[in-house]
C-alpha cells in the first residue's frame, strides 16, 4: 500500500455538525421507538383478529422492505399521495422512528409473552386485580428482558439513520460526502466518518453485553 | 378448644371440570367438605385431577358446573348454560397458595415480595407490611434475606419465601400445591417443616403432594383422587395404612414399593 495518508484538510467542524443531527435523529426516532413500540405490542396481541390484522401488517412492512426503500418512500411518495409536506428532519425522524416501533413491538410482544403464567397465577392468589398484575408484575418483567434488544434496535437505528443522507438531510454521512468532495480526500474523510459511527456505537453494544451476560446469570 | 357442630370451613359441589370443550373431564363431580381445623392431604396418580382441584378452589381455573363455598359463603360457581365461572374475589382473599415451581416475583426482593399484596390490595402502610414481613421471614429463619432478590436464594428458601409471602394476607385456609416436588432432596424437609409449623399452630390447609410419609405426618385427613373422582376419604392410617378400595391400594402398594 503506497497511499499516504493526509488528515490535515479534514475539517472537524462539518462532521460534529453532522453528527448532532444524526443524533437527534436517533434520539427522538428512539423516544417513539420505545412508547409507540409498547403499544403496538399490546395491540398485536389483541384477541380481536380484526384489530390486530392491520397493526400485523404494519410490523410485516416495516420487517419485508429495505430500510433505504421506506426513506425514500416517505420522503417522494407520502407528500404527493397525501399532499403532506413536512421539514425533512421531521419526515426523517418519522421514517426511523416508525421502522423502529414496528421492531421494538415485536422485542416487546417476545417478552410479554415469556412472562411466565406462573406468575400470573400467583398474582392472582395474592389478590392483586388484573391492571395490577399488568403493572406490577408484568410490564416490569417484561420491560427489563427487552431492554438489550430495545437497544441494540437503537443503535441499528443509529447506522440506518445515514440513509436519510440520500434525501439531503444534513446527518453524519451528508456532511462527510460534501468534505470528500471539497478536499479530494475520500479515504481520509471516510475513514474519519467509520471511527465516529464506531465510537458511538460500540460502547452501547458493550453495555448491551454485558446487561445479557448478567440476565444469563441471574437465570441461572 | 373442640367444636362439635362445626360448619364447614368449605364445601363443593358437583364439581365438574373439563379441557377442550369436554374432550378430557378432569373432574367428574368432586364433592368435598372440610372442617376447620382439617389438614386434608389429597393424594393420586397423575392426571387425576388433584392440582386442578386446587387450582379451582383458587380460581384459577373455569370450571363447567357445582359449586364451592367458603365459611358458608358460596364464592365459586357455574352460571348454568353461560359456562361462565362465577368468582367472589373478596372471599376468595381469605384462601393462600403456594406453588410447585417458584413464583415470586423475579424483580422483587424478598421484602417486597412479601409487601406487595398487603400495599396494593388491602392499601396497608408500607411501614406495617415491611414489620409483619420481617418479623414473618425472622420466623421462618429468613431474615437475613430480606433485601435479597430471588435468584440468590435456593430452591427450598424461595418456597419458605413464597409460604410466608401468602400468609402475609392473613389466610384462613392455605393450599399448597406439589410445593416440594421442584426441590432437590436435600431442601425438601426445611420446606416441610414450615408446613408443619403452620399445621401446630391449626391452620387449614389442602396439600397435593407425592411424599407419602409427608402425607402421614401432616394430615388429619387423606384423600384418594383418580380419574376426576374422590375414591377414598379417611383418616391417614385407613387410606395410607389399610385402604378399603382396590385402586387406593394398587397406589399405595406402587407408591410404597417405589420407596423400598
Amino acid at each position: 500500500m503506497n497511499y499516504t495518508f493526509d488528515f490535515n484538510s479534514i475539517t472537524f467542524a462539518p462532521l460534529l455538525r453532522g453528527l448532532a443531527v444524526s443524533l437527534e435523529l436517533t434520539v427522538a426516532a428512539n423516544i417513539i421507538g420505545v412508547i409507540a413500540g409498547f403499544g403496538l405490542a399490546l395491540l398485536l396481541m389483541s384477541p380481536y383478529r380484526l384489530l390486530r390484522m392491520p397493526f400485523m401488517l404494519f410490523v410485516e412492512f416495516f420487517r419485508c422492505t429495505p430500510a433505504i426503500v421506506q426513506i425514500v418512500w416517505i420522503f417522494y411518495c407520502v407528500p404527493m399521495l397525501f399532499d403532506v409536506f413536512l421539514d425533512p428532519i421531521t419526515m426523517g425522524v418519522l421514517a426511523l422512528g416508525l421502522n423502529l416501533t414496528a421492531f421494538n413491538a415485536e422485542a416487546y410482544r417476545a417478552s410479554i409473552q415469556a412472562v411466565p403464567k406462573e406468575q400470573i397465577d400467583a398474582g392472582i392468589a395474592l389478590g392483586l386485580n388484573p391492571w395490577q398484575r399488568v403493572l406490577y408484575i408484568v410490564f416490569p418483567t417484561a420491560f427489563r428482558a427487552s431492554v438489550p434488544v430495545l437497544l441494540t434496535n437503537g443503535i441499528v437505528i443509529f447506522q440506518q439513520s445515514a440513509l436519510v443522507a440520500i434525501v439531503a438531510i444534513a446527518d453524519l454521512m451528508y456532511e462527510a460526502k460534501s468534505l470528500a468532495t471539497e478536499t479530494y480526500r475520500p479515504i481520509e474523510t471516510f475513514t474519519v466518518v467509520a471511527l465516529i459511527y464506531f465510537a458511538v456505537s460500540f460502547p452501547i453494544t458493550q453495555i448491551v453485553g454485558f446487561l445479557e451476560r448478567r440476565r444469563q446469570m441471574l437465570a441461572s | 378448644m373442640t367444636m362439635s357442630f362445626s360448619l364447614p370451613l368449605v364445601k363443593m359441589q358437583a364439581l365438574h371440570k373439563s379441557y377442550g370443550d369436554g374432550a378430557i373431564q378432569v373432574l367428574k363431580g368432586i364433592d368435598i367438605e372440610m372442617k376447620p381445623g382439617d389438614r386434608v392431604v389429597v393424594i393420586g396418580p397423575s392426571g387425576g385431577g388433584k392440582s386442578t382441584l386446587l387450582r379451582v378452589m383458587m380460581g384459577l381455573e373455569q370450571i363447567d358446573s357445582g359449586s364451592i363455598s367458603f365459611d358458608g359463603k358460596p364464592y365459586i360457581s357455574s352460571e348454568g348454560s353461560a359456562k361462565k365461572t362465577l368468582i367472589d374475589t373478596n372471599v376468595r382473599r381469605s384462601i393462600g397458595m403456594v406453588f410447585q415451581h417458584y413464583t415470586l416475583f423475579p424483580h422483587l426482593s424478598v421484602i417486597q415480595n412479601l409487601m406487595l399484596a398487603p400495599c396494593k390490595v388491602r392499601g396497608e402502610r408500607k411501614a406495617s407490611a415491611q414489620a409483619r414481613a420481617q418479623a414473618l421471614l425472622e420466623r421462618f429463619g429468613l431474615g437475613a434475606k430480606a433485601k435479597a432478590y430471588p435468584a440468590q436464594l435456593s430452591g427450598g428458601q424461595k418456597q419458605r419465601v413464597a409460604i410466608a409471602r401468602a400468609l402475609m394476607l392473613d389466610p384462613k385456609l392455605m393450599l399448597f400445591d406439589e410445593v416440594t416436588s421442584a426441590l432437590d432432596p436435600e431442601l425438601v424437609s426445611e420446606v416441610e417443616q414450615v408446613i408443619m409449623q403452620l399445621a401446630s399452630q391449626n391452620m387449614p390447609m389442602m396439600i397435593v403432594t407425592h411424599d407419602m410419609w409427608f402425607a402421614k405426618n401432616i394430615a388429619s385427613r387423606v384423600i384418594f383422587c383418580a380419574g376426576g373422582v374422590v375414591v377414598e376419604d379417611g383418616p391417614p392410617e385407613q387410606v395410607l395404612g389399610s385402604p378399603k378400595e382396590e385402586r387406593t391400594k394398587e397406589f399405595i402398594d406402587r407408591v410404597f414399593h417405589i420407596k423400598q
